[in-house]
């Protein structure tokens, strides 16, 4: 967690662009203004376990980009499954990590968040990204619509079928949102890099979460901006996500073409210094 | 082969390289091949004076049929492979010729045979007749290493050394998990204590210190830290503190008995505005009342629901207790948290302190202290500023 300090005399704030949550710590992407720092302290504290990061509160500065929790917080560990585990089992990380947590601060578990087998985090993050305005309500009800839509719309196609069909038809959601979001993912994404006074875009290799993020992003994209005037979001989606199964539709296409411009623009490739 | 050497595709490079070609200064520089063939077979039959130095092989201009003459012979994988299978027949008749049992034939066995069939009086042993396996007649050599349109196989081919940087990378790699290895084994040292703080160290010196002074002697405590035995040295000892080793100060409530003589435990709970007071049963068939109203006609978002079933479901306890909730204030969600939290502290009273522990590390028995963050003059809200205008 980074502390970013402002007087209060200032009347405009400086206005930040970029999220600020110190995720970048292992990843590979350009590395934004504060995350050094904040990569610093975290090195540091794995050692020095329980002491609080240092920093001085001057007065006349207020911190923004500053959280309830401490610094000291972990986050928690909801899995059930973890903590059945019986002693033998454990690796020495597993077990070290169990002595570490102990004396921990840990978070409180948020609110979308359950032990229950029925939870994914994949599903749970694509609601998340499908809300708006915070109406988490109308969002879950979508998306459970949706995934209601994909089953009907398989079992038909099995009902419907010989007996040799029946057995490559899929008919559970879960898997066939899996694998649709996996076909959409990017391999390699394009940044631009200014140089030289001009922008170019080079290719460059997209973390996992970014690929991810990209896959959601576009589905929920298209299927808001792409569709009929009267076509409901949970319609769209399922057709959008039978198309991405099967490796075919405007999704995975996106993502084929973003692979052609990287291939493309390959003799950019060494602008990259990361 | 003299000859085929010098009709080679080579451009020289200066002018001082010629002069050892040519000798006497009778052939001119000239640099098309016709002239070149004609020098060669001037130089082969006419002067016999003997060229010492070996042609310098240059890239230049080639054509098809010199090439082939002079690369060095590429053995193609196939060739190598019907190599090897007729060495494997070679040495299977040769058994048979010796009357030995052709599965238990060795190198060694091979070798008594061909002395014993070709006895050679040559003192140099490597003009002996031989017979070994193809691998080791013909030289090792690399397999074409990019595919059919042009792309090299290996990531770091443009490196020039390919396999040299790749070991060198799975060393590097190797160097830093055994690093990381030692560090945690260091750690485990470190898990119940502290670095004391700068207060304290103030104190053990007696002198004034400034922040930078504190920092610059826990960085080189951290550096004594890295090397082997550094944890348990006595001197850094000296500067840990201990701090509580579990975060043991959940108060577990006492268990209470009603008139049937069924034990029950109440607690409370709090998340934003919301309060909420829990009295779990314990023996019940799973129904939870909330402000007298069943907790499906309450709260009809499944999330909520879902928030209530949690700390049973951790517990494997889900149909076993019955509850009653009271609860007031906050919104629809905040109420779901603060009855969860009440419920987990209610459970502590039943169960026992390393399941207690593990529900700590769940994240059910802290109270959410994140609370609405208020709107900031200058801004819009709390986080959202004005829209930026440039004039």
């Amino acid at each position: 967690m980074t502390h970013r300090f402002r007087t209060l005399r200032s009347l405009f704030p400086i206005s930040r662009s970029g999220t600020p949550r110190a995720a970048f710590l292992g990843s590979s992407w350009p590395a934004k203004m504060a995350a050094p720092v904040g990569k610093a302290a975290r090195g540091w504290s794995v050692l020095a376990l329980g002491l609080r990061s240092v920093v001085p509160r001057l007065p006349g500065l207020t911190q923004v980009r500053w959280s309830r929790y401490g610094p000291e917080y972990r986050d928690p560990q909801i899995d059930k499954e973890y903590y059945r585990k019986p002693l033998a089992e454990l690796t020495e990380e597993e077990k070290y990590e169990q002595e570490l947590r102990k004396i921990q601060l840990i978070k409180a578990a948020p609110a979308a968040k359950t032990s229950s087998v029925f939870e994914d985090p994949v599903i749970s993050k694509f609601t998340n990204m499908m809300m708006k305005g915070g109406n988490k309500v109308l969002a879950r009800s979508l998306m459970t619509q949706t995934l209601e839509a994909v089953k009907r719309k398989q079992f038909e196609k099995y009902h419907a079928a010989s007996a040799q069909e029946q057995a490559t038809i899929e008919r559970n959601p879960y898997t066939i949102f899996h694998q649709a979001l996996k076909n959409c993912e990017p391999v390699i994404g394009l940044v631009p890099i200014l140089r030289g006074g001009h922008f170019y875009q080079v290719p460059v290799p997209l973390p996992d979460r970014r690929r991810r993020f990209l896959a959601m992003k576009w589905m929920i994209t298209e299927c808001r901006e792409k569709k009929h005037r009267r076509m409901l979001m949970p319609e769209k989606l399922s057709h959008e996500l039978l198309e991405a199964f099967h490796n075919q539709g405007p999704v995975v296409k996106k993502k084929q073409d973003m692979h052609k411009m990287a291939e493309a623009n390959r003799a950019l490739a060494h602008y990259r210094w990361w | 082969m003299w000859k085929a050497k010098m009709a080679a595709p080579c451009v020289f490079c200066g002018a001082a390289a010629s002069y050892r070609f040519f000798l006497g200064g009778r052939v001119s520089l000239a640099r098309k091949q016709g002239v070149w063939k004609a020098a060669a077979a001037e130089l082969q039959t006419g002067t016999g004076f003997q060229v010492r130095e070996k042609l310098r092989h240059t890239t230049g201009v080639t054509t098809k049929k010199n090439v082939a003459a002079l690369r060095h012979e590429a053995y193609t994988v196939d060739f190598i492979k019907k190599q090897i299978e007729e060495f494997n027949i070679g040495k299977r008749h040769l058994a048979n010729m010796m009357g030995e049992d052709p599965e238990t034939f060795t190198q060694e066995d091979i070798d008594r045979a061909i002395a014993y069939l070709f006895p050679s009086g040559l003192f140099e042993k490597q003009a002996r007749p031989i017979m070994k396996h193809p691998e080791q007649i013909f030289p090792k050599q690399r397999a074409i290493q990019w595919g059919e349109d042009g792309r090299p196989f290996h990531f770091l081919f443009y490196t020039g050394k390919q396999s040299y940087y790749s070991l060198m990378h799975v060393t590097y790699g190797k160097l830093l998990e055994a690093e990381k290895h030692q560090n945690q084994l260091q750690a485990k040292d470190l898990i119940g204590s502290r670095w004391l703080i700068k207060e304290e160290l103030e104190e053990m010196l007696v002198e004034k210190l400034s922040d930078q002074d504190y920092a610059q002697f826990i960085r080189l405590l951290e550096r004594l830290l890295t090397l082997h035995c550094g944890a348990k040295e006595e001197f850094v000892q000296r500067f840990r503190r201990s701090i509580t080793v579990q975060s043991k100060k959940q108060l577990i409530e006492a268990l209470q008995y009603d008139e049937q003589g069924t034990a029950f435990s109440t607690s409370e709970g709090k998340r934003k505005s919301a309060k909420a007071e829990a009295v779990v049963y314990e023996h019940g068939s799973g129904k939870i009342s909330i402000n007298g109203i069943d907790y499906l006609l309450y709260f009809p978002v499944t999330q909520d629901r879902e928030q209530l079933m949690f700390p049973f479901h951790f517990l494997d306890r889900l149909g076993k207790h019955d509850a009653t909730c009271t609860v007031s204030g906050g919104g629809r969600s905040s109420q779901a948290g603060a009855i969860r939290l009440a419920l987990a502290r209610a459970l502590c009273s039943f169960i026992t302190e390393e399941e207690v522990e593990w529900m700590r590390q769940a994240g059910l028995l802290t109270a959410d202290p994140r609370v609405r963050e208020r709107k900031k003059p200058g801004q819009e809200g709390a986080r959202r500023k004005f829209t930026w205008k440039k004039r």
